[in-house]
């Protein structure tokens, strides 16, 4: 039985085998999110980011979780090379690029911690799951890019290999502001042992392109697949 | 309750390419020829993913025109690889372009840095060489359609109403 609802703009899907779980836990599950979004959105007027933002809060004034994320952001955007970065064009500081990760991450730990063995968690596209195994792996279809309801491409999941991202913009359009001048790739999905990997080097190989795909390449044990962008219909991928 | 959902041809084809191409990765190691391996590994893949490829490299040695290399873990040194980077000519397969770019470092078999897929729409799609492994998969995931959920680029609310995961979520 799946558990849905919406938060931080997307839909989360709630997937637990072996017995739901009970209405106490995916309220649990929902908090994590909403605690999180009302911290760090930058959709909500009065939220700490929007206020870091506009100035009217100092980040170094701001929650110790607030600067722990930050901090974490500014690291990756280090390892890689500035491909990802919690900085819009404009400086102002976005963690949207970790938060939904972080959030998937702590509903994960709910889930662990009440129990349950085998569940998977899908936030807007990106997969975190626990218990799969090479008999009865999570079976991730990626989605194909030009046809959404068509499928690319199945990974499975077992042991340590728990998360896929996909960063792309069939969705929303270009929600990532490239340094690639190519514009190599408008679809990338990350493998990884945990989302957060997963879905800062699929931000940043979507962002960087081939450069910053070989440096993903090299630097974690990832498995990455790509869409590039050469036959892109006109009418994908708006501004 | 499992959904199963049924795969178009774009999924089937990709995966076989994936074991054929493995199986040319395979079969690398023995014959050192990037070309010829892949040109046997296309023909191997007609079909509809129903001869049986798990996934493992056995599938190679009998579709290949190749000599093979039953020990399968011949020591580096016999193995008589140059060592340097060998990009494999782009072979058109009935599912599309295939490419090979692999390693060979201290006469052993290194990276593979990328296979070039290019499928009908003339979209190419790019594997990085770990994946391999994983993605060979997809041709028993393909036969038993068998999905838990769906990994694309983040659906807004709203989009999430036209998704297959929206499919799937109701689905069971």
């Amino acid at each position: 039985m799946t558990h849905v609802f919406r938060a931080m703009g997307t839909v989360v899907s709630v997937l637990v085998d072996g017995g739901a779980a009970d209405t106490a836990t995916l309220d649990a599950v929902e908090a994590v999110f909403d605690d999180l979004d009302r911290e760090f959105s930058r959709w909500r007027p009065d939220s700490p980011a929007s206020r870091i933002a506009d100035g009217r809060l100092s980040l170094l004034r701001s929650s110790d979780a607030h600067r722990e994320c930050y901090a974490e952001a500014v690291r990756w955007r280090a390892d890689t090379a500035g491909a990802f970065t919690p900085h819009r064009p404009d400086g102002t500081v976005d963690l949207a690029g970790t938060i939904k990760a972080a959030a998937t991450e702590a509903a994960g730990d709910v889930l662990d911690a009440t129990g349950h063995e085998r569940w998977c968690l899908n936030a807007g596209g990106d997969i975190l799951t626990r218990g799969g195994t090479p008999a009865h792996p999570w079976n991730v279809a990626l989605a194909d890019p030009d046809h959404p309801q068509h499928v690319l491409r199945v990974v499975s999941l077992h042991g340590a290999r728990r998360a896929v991202a996909t960063s792309g913009t069939s969705q929303r359009g270009e929600h990532v502001w490239r340094t690639d001048p190519e514009s190599t790739y408008r679809q990338v999905t990350v493998i990884a042992d945990d989302l957060m990997t997963a879905d800062v080097l699929a931000t940043a190989v979507l962002a960087g392109g081939p450069a910053t795909r070989s440096l993903a390449e090299r630097g974690w044990p990832v498995e990455i697949v790509t869409v590039d962008r050469t036959s892109e219909p006109a009418c994908l991928s708006g501004p | 309750m499992r959904a199963r959902i049924v795969i178009g041809g774009l999924l089937v084809s990709a995966g076989i390419l994936a074991v054929g191409v493995e199986s040319t990765v395979t079969q690398l190691s023995a014959t050192t020829s990037l070309v010829q391996p892949l040109a046997g590994a296309a023909p191997s893949s007609g079909g509809t993913g129903t001869e049986g490829t798990s996934g493992t490299a056995g599938a190679a040695p009998s579709s290949s025109p190749s000599s093979s290399d039953t020990s399968g873990s011949s020591p580096a040194a016999t193995t008589g690889l140059t060592d340097g980077t060998y990009t494999g000519t782009a072979v058109s397969t009935r599912y599309g372009t295939v490419q090979v770019q692999v390693t060979i470092s201290g006469g052993t078999f290194g990276d593979v840095t990328a296979l070039h897929l290019t499928d009908d729409d003339g979209r190419s799609v790019q594997i990085s060489a770990r994946a391999a492994p994983v993605l060979a998969q997809e041709a028993v995931a393909a036969q038993s359609a068998s999905i838990d959920t769906v990994s694309g680029a983040t659906y807004t609310s709203d989009g999430y109403l036209q998704s297959l995961q929206s499919a799937l979520d109701q689905a069971r």
